[in-house]
């Protein structure tokens, strides 16, 4: 039964599963649609059981899929741990150009020489937290 | 998924269905394409198998080295079962036979 078609219904949820599965099975499944329509199976349900088979498709957990999840953990760990060290860094080079350092505790001193700008108030909220932390560790 | 590292006595079809188990066995008498495995389950179990469920089965036997695909027909792809599937489906009928002997066996013993 060469060419044979299914009806559009199935063709549409055909294109529910990942390219992968469709290079590899999408044309004998088609065909396969077609014949089991030829047989009385009513269309509808065989396109809900690729549905079905689509869904199971895509939730399944994948080797190459399991590893993109995992570079993007990382990826996102990376940046977290980037911008926290780039919030204490913002805050420690002051600390550590300041002559007085040597002297020990001068940045104690109730009134800052150089008051700290944030660019938004969110980020000058977390560099008051990061600042106070750090203020009450070496104290 | 692995592939199934034959160990012995390991009853690998437990866990992966019985769509599966009954692909194994109709593949037990020769390759057959997709059409050919729908139908001859359905003979031969009365088991009607939806197009998903059967793409979804012959995958993962296939990721388990239970069966291999053969080079296309036309646009068919036929499966063939491998040595290890044929070792897996005897220790799942094994295992399917005990429990049906024990089940036999107690219904006698409870004279139902």
């Amino acid at each position: 039964m060469n060419g044979a078609r299914p009806p559009r219904l199935v063709g549409t949820v055909l294109r529910c599963y990942p390219a992968r599965w469709r290079r590899r099975h999408g044309d004998e499944a088609e065909e396969l649609a077609a014949l089991l329509i030829g047989d009385g199976t009513p269309a509808g349900s065989i396109a809900l059981s690729y549905l079905a088979g689509a869904a199971r498709e895509w939730l399944t957990p994948r080797p190459g899929r399991r590893l993109i999840t995992l570079a993007c953990a990382l990826l996102l760990a990376a940046c977290s741990l980037g911008a926290s060290a780039g919030l204490l860094t913002s805050v420690v080079p002051a600390r550590a150009a300041s002559p007085s350092q040597a002297r020990g505790r001068a940045h104690c001193r109730p009134a800052s020489p150089e008051p700290i700008r944030p660019v938004t108030p969110a980020m000058g909220h977390l560099r008051v937290i990061a600042q106070e932390a750090w203020h009450g560790r070496s104290c | 998924m692995g592939r199934w590292d034959g160990r012995a006595g390991q009853d690998v079809l437990r866990r992966v269905g019985e769509a599966s188990a009954l692909i194994l066995i109709s593949l037990a008498d020769g390759p057959k394409h997709g059409y050919a495995l729908i139908q001859d389950i359905k003979e031969l179990a009365g088991v009607e198998l939806g197009p998903g469920t059967l793409y979804g089965a012959l995958d993962r036997l296939e990721g388990l080295g239970l069966i291999e695909s053969l080079p296309a027909d036309d646009r068919r792809h036929p499966y063939r079962i491998t040595a290890p599937g044929v070792a897996a489906l005897r220790v799942h009928l094994d295992s399917l036979e005990r429990v049906s002997a024990a089940g036999r066996l107690r219904l006698q013993l409870g004279g139902i």
